[in-house]
């Protein structure tokens, strides 16, 4: 629907703006031949009220071919084109209605006043529709660049309610929760060990926030608070949680958003370890192949344990942050084979400096 | 009062059972009979053991502490339970079962004492009831309202269990080919397989999908995916043939639900 259609308000500013276009074309028609004012303007305001409509027609014209870009010479030709389909029509129907105004307002319209009127009519609706082309390729291209203004506030605003998300979700109080429950076993059995797993979990705290401070981080950087973090957990699962680790060198030096991996590890300790008696191995990979980098985190799943429908917070939340991070190369994939759990990241590979200050 | 309590502690955590080790070793009268790692365990270990209370963690292996409940409390001279775990958000359903306490994780000694002075005034009183052989709330119904709590509030089982002596089995629910009331029990089939459970067949109806499950007769819930087609024997009397050939009766009403969801 053409926006100036939308609503009745500019349906009526449509038929004006058409009409007073009508005032001109009634003052060359005067001074080619002889009639009144008022027959002039009978005939040229309704004729180009409705021409007004017929031109209305360019924007899908413009929308369909933009003039910018490598077809802007056809778009120049199409329009060429849309002008002479658009004045025939014009012509056609004025003849119409000068025949009618000549039959019921008066006679005495000669042969040769018809042809000029034809010509004229001609002559003005090319330009006439080549102007409305011009006014909807200036239409659209401001909206264009309201919509790419909005588009990146949206962007940024996604991007900042994602990062809250992920260091939320990082500071999960049930994880507390059962590590302080941990500490306080330990105080009674173990002095030594409550210490050192009160040091972890500071540790693990004080790097998620500085990590979730920043835009990007090293997978390197990323797999060492993994680490702390599987540090804590292995108190509590014991021998259950078992870790194995491949990771490239050219991996662990790649960009990543923070906080990315520790939700699904946190996912695979909770719906894997946590179900099966005997725990499992928790496989965490990254290779950096063909400018993509790719890290996996699979997991052992209880065969009777119920069969998780859908997506879970925590892998949404991921998805998310993949897609403000790199929309297009980017990928998250979840599967599950037999009694293994894999989720599979592919994102591009960069490798560079990173801006070390936190943002403001 | 100085009467000895025998306590079971289930936990998959090894710290969390050291700490309450660790606590009720303070208290007279108190003997920790055992320790379960995984809801299997802890009905094993429940049914053959007859402890007098269990400390029940909620996220287990297996079984969850709700389903490990289900399992068990449904016997006459089942145990007082108290809950420990780090979720605050299933003390309403725990209540529902009648648990003695609720701990959640971290708590202290002071904590425990309390809750395990709440548990010796229940055994007391339980005991005494025993002797006065006051009238027990039907196992059955009570059955029903802990098979609900453990599936939780607007949620449909999509998993059911049984108890077979000390063995426990899990059957997925649309692993259920159908379900037949026998008295006070309900007959499960699975794939040649028949468990029985104690509970009435509207209460495990209610706990399944309706999409899926469908009550065909006063004493019949059949799976709708294992229905081969519906025969007429005679004017109104109607059977369901099931893939494996087998045939179930259909009532009226049952009929017209069938004929709602199978069409």
């Amino acid at each position: 629907m053409h926006p100036l259609l939308a609503r009745p308000a500019r349906l009526l500013l449509v038929v004006a703006i058409a009409a007073l276009f009508g005032v001109p074309l009634a003052w060359i028609l005067k001074l080619l031949g002889p009639r009144p004012w008022v027959a002039a303007l009978a005939f040229a305001v309704p004729l180009q009220i409705i021409s007004g409509f017929i031109v209305l027609s360019a924007w899908w014209v413009c929308r369909r071919h933009p003039i910018s870009g490598p077809g802007a010479w056809r778009a120049v030709a199409v329009q060429l084109g849309a002008a002479l389909q658009t004045t025939a029509i014009r012509t056609a129907l004025g003849t119409f209605w000068a025949l009618a105004l000549d039959r019921w307002l008066y006679a005495g319209l000669s042969r040769a006043d018809m042809y000029r009127d034809l010509a004229v009519m001609f002559a003005t609706g090319i330009p006439f529709y080549l102007l409305s082309a011009v006014g909807h390729y200036l239409f659209l291209a401001f909206e264009a660049s309201h919509e790419a203004e909005r588009r990146v506030l949206e962007t940024q605003v996604g991007a900042r309610e994602a990062e809250l998300r992920a260091l939320r979700a990082q500071l999960n109080p049930h994880f507390l929760f059962n590590s302080l429950n941990s500490i306080n076993a330990l105080v009674g059995s173990d002095p030594e060990g409550a210490r050192r797993m009160c040091e972890g979990l500071g540790d693990f705290l004080r790097r998620t926030l500085a990590l979730g401070a920043r835009d990007e981080v090293t997978l390197g950087e990323e797999l060492a608070l993994v680490e702390r973090y599987l540090g804590i957990e292995q108190v509590r699962f014991g021998d259950r949680l078992r870790v194995e680790r491949a990771v490239d060198p050219d991996a662990a030096i790649c960009r990543v958003p923070p906080l990315l991996l520790q939700p699904l590890v946190e996912n695979a300790i909770k719906h894997g370890i946590q179900d099966c008696v005997n725990g499992g191995v928790i496989r965490i990979e990254a290779q950096c192949t063909g400018g993509a980098l790719r890290v996996a985190v699979e997991n052992p799943v209880d065969p009777d344990a119920p069969v998780r429908r859908g997506e879970g917070v925590g892998l949404q939340n991921v998805r998310r942050r993949l897609e403000v991070f790199a929309a297009r190369e980017s990928q998250l994939s979840a599967s599950r084979t037999g009694e293994t759990f894999r989720v599979l990241l592919t994102l591009p590979a960069v490798v560079g400096a990173l801006s070390e200050a936190p943002r403001g | 009062m100085a009467e000895r309590v025998r306590v079971l502690l289930v936990d998959d955590e090894a710290p969390a059972r050291s700490l309450l080790r660790e606590y009720l070793g303070a208290h007279e009268g108190v003997e920790v009979i055992g320790e379960s790692t995984n809801g299997f365990e802890a009905v094993k270990a429940i049914t053959e053991q007859r402890p007098d209370l269990v400390f029940l963690d909620v996220q287990m292996p297996k079984l969850d502490g709700f389903e490990v409940l289900e399992l068990v409390a449904p016997e006459p001279g089942a145990p007082a339970v108290i809950f420990c775990t780090a979720y605050d958000e299933y003390a309403l359903r725990a209540f529902e079962v009648h648990a003695v306490d609720y701990l959640l994780k971290p708590f202290g000694r002071e904590r425990l004492a309390e809750a395990l002075g709440r548990a010796r005034e229940r055994l007391t009183l339980a005991a005494a009831r025993t002797q006065g052989a006051a009238p027990a709330a039907s196992p059955a119904s009570a059955a029903g309202a802990l098979a609900a709590a453990a599936r939780g509030q607007g949620h449909f089982a999509e998993r059911l269990v049984v108890r077979d002596g000390a063995q426990v089995h899990v059957i997925p629910a649309e692993q259920v080919d159908y379900v037949e009331a026998q008295d006070d029990y309900v007959a499960i089939h699975e794939g040649g397989h028949s468990h029985l459970k104690h509970q009435t067949l509207a209460e495990l109806a209610e706990a399944l999908d309706p999409e899926r499950f469908v009550r065909i007769h006063r004493s019949f819930v059949v799976n709708v995916d294992r229905i081969a087609r519906v025969e007429l024997l005679a004017k109104d009397q109607r059977v369901v043939i099931l893939r494996d050939g087998r045939q179930l009766p259909v009532s009226r009403s049952g009929h017209d639900w069938l004929r709602e969801q199978w069409s």
